[in-house]
């Protein structure tokens, strides 16, 4: 575990030393203080506002930022590593590919989270001004962070497929947008076919978590997706040894 | 330390690497020199665990490199070809990072941190970015990154390519050092280091050991026989009377520029070097030059590895002989 971190601590600092980072980061809060200002016009009109914050996390600029940006976080991790070569001291220690793709993986996810830091500069400046329910954006932020392993583990999956980076974004991104809207299609269906889509409807689970929801069957199928393209992740990377 | 046993490593189009068998002791450096392409750097990744072999097998400090690949690569040091670094990292950063994942922490890593620092020759820059640093500081910064954890094998591969003569000197009398308490294979082909680090040396060439020995024994075993040049101011009639002397196999003369210039070539064990000497102050001969006409080791492996059809011959020869 502690070699892990070390590759997660690595990983995450590096983001900081690219100017991607900083492009990442401005475009971030830029979109993020967009939804600020819509949610504080949305407080100035009258009615109950308890869960004005939902919209921090439940518009069409959330997603189309995530399905953008999450692959650009991600199409890093291997292929820079293969273009320098230091990937060649990196599998050469003793460390398992297995160690070696969760310890990427959790610096890209950190990173993704730091992203989210700022927007809690939101949740304390509305606290100060209004009533504001903890619970739903506690939830939302569990929300986000699920959602982010999620999509960050398919970055991860796409990355160790390529040596080049655009390559690498660009199939992740082509694994995503089905992933996100298979679900879309839910209300095309009835009965089974509904339900079953459903449980694949990301945007929906998003408005759960944002509006305070917290369904179990939610984080396990986040986790285990997870967990499916960060092993999808470690078999490939074990494949490019035998065949680089 | 490092037991090789008819290792192959085949890619999809080329053998790169065909049935090598050699091993490593403690405490010695074998010299692996081959020119580009031979297959030195597919050995030494194969040896890593970077690259699966083919077929045959390697001990790294007794540990299968197949089978037990995680304790083999954690008896070892690796320093690629590319000597690639973070660039964004600090000298000590990394190495810390590198002794982290060799498992190393706490105490024992700032110690070894330092040793590494201290015995690559880092100090003055080992809280400067790696991005700024000098090529010569790269390369000993990922040589300090491969020995972070004091394993008892160290692969290096071609550790002072792209460096200047006196980084260079430094780096080899580290490696030197290196050498005394480890098993230290090292890939090159610049010749000279060969004669002033390492031990033994094995020639690679197209995937093949092609000769194995000390540098001496090399030159010696390949050398052919030894040969004297020999000068005398003005035109004399020398070759006659030298060919007499025991030991000569045969005398080639020319005369230019007012010199009788020869090459006596001698049987093997011959030393006729002072008789030459003791024929010319009988003959009155005045001598320019008196040289024993020593073989380099460049002659050897230019010999082995030149690929036209002439140089055919001496290099199977040689081969076969290396493995008898």
């Amino acid at each position: 575990m502690r070699k892990v971190l070390a590759i997660l601590g690595r990983e995450w600092r590096a983001y900081f030393f690219s100017p991607l980072a900083y492009v990442i980061l401005a475009a971030f809060l830029l979109v993020n203080g967009f939804i600020f200002y819509a949610i504080l016009n949305y407080l100035a009109t009258p009615g109950p506002k308890g869960q004005a914050l939902v919209l921090l996390f439940t518009n069409t600029y959330f997603w189309i930022f995530n399905l953008f940006v999450v692959p650009v976080i991600a199409m890093r991790l291997f292929p820079e590593e293969r273009r320098s070569g230091t990937i060649e001291s990196l599998l050469t220690a003793p460390v398992s590919e297995g160690e070696v793709v969760l310890g990427k993986f959790l610096g890209a996810l950190g990173f993704f989270l730091t992203l989210w830091l700022p927007t809690l500069l939101y949740v304390a400046i509305l606290r100060s001004q209004t009533r504001i329910d903890v619970g739903p954006v506690a939830s939302g932020y569990l929300g986000v962070a699920l959602l982010g392993a999620y999509f960050l583990a398919v970055g991860t999956f796409a990355s160790t497929l390529t040596k080049n980076q655009i390559i690498a974004a660009i199939l992740c991104f082509g694994m995503l947008i089905p992933i996100f809207s298979v679900g879309l299609l839910e209300s095309m269906f009835a009965g089974a076919g509904k339900d079953w889509l459903n449980y694949l409807n990301l945007w929906d689970h998003m408005d759960e978590f944002a509006r305070g929801v917290v369904d179990s069957r939610r984080i396990v199928y986040y986790l285990s997706a997870t967990a499916l393209f960060l092993f999808l992740a470690t078999v490939s990377l074990s494949a490019k040894k035998e065949n680089p | 330390m490092i037991e090789v046993q008819s290792l192959t490593k085949r890619y999809p189009t080329q053998v790169a690497v065909s049935d090598v068998s050699f091993s490593v002791r403690e405490g010695e450096i074998l010299g692996f020199l081959g020119p580009n392409g031979a297959g030195k750097t597919t050995t030494m990744r194969v040896l890593t665990g970077f690259l699966p072999p083919t077929s045959g097998t390697a001990r790294i400090a007794g540990h299968d490199i197949v089978r037990e690949s995680r304790e083999a690569r954690a008896s070892l040091g690796y320093l690629p070809e590319s000597a690639a670094l973070y660039p964004e990292m600090r000298v000590r950063e990394y190495l810390a990072f590198r002794a982290r994942l060799e498992g190393v922490s706490g105490p024992e890593l700032t110690r070894r941190v330092g040793d590494a620092i201290a015995r690559c020759l880092l100090e003055e820059v080992a809280d400067r970015k790696v991005e700024n640093l000098s090529k010569g500081y790269r390369q000993r910064t990922a040589l300090a990154g491969a020995l972070v954890h004091e394993p008892p094998v160290l692969i290096l591969d071609e550790p002072t390519v792209g460096l200047d003569p006196a980084q260079i000197i430094r780096i080899r009398e580290t490696i030197r050092a290196l050498g005394r308490e480890r098993a230290v294979l090292l890939s090159t082909h610049i010749l000279p280091e060969v004669d002033a680090v390492c031990d033994r040396v094995l020639i690679i060439d197209r995937g093949r050991i092609v000769a194995e020995g000390t540098p001496q024994e090399l030159r010696r075993k390949l050398a052919g026989s030894p040969t004297v040049r020999v000068s005398i101011r003005g035109a004399v009639d020398a070759s006659a009377a030298i060919r007499e002397l025991p030991g000569v196999t045969e005398v080639e003369e020319t005369v230019e520029d007012g010199e009788t210039r020869l090459r006596v070539i001698t049987a093997a064990e011959a030393d006729v070097a002072e008789d030459i000497f003791r024929l010319a102050v009988s003959r009155g001969w005045i001598l320019r030059e008196l040289a024993r006409e020593s073989v380099s080791l460049e002659d050897v492996f230019v010999r082995l590895t030149h690929h036209d059809d002439t140089a055919k011959a001496p290099e199977e020869s040689s081969a076969s002989e290396a493995q008898a």
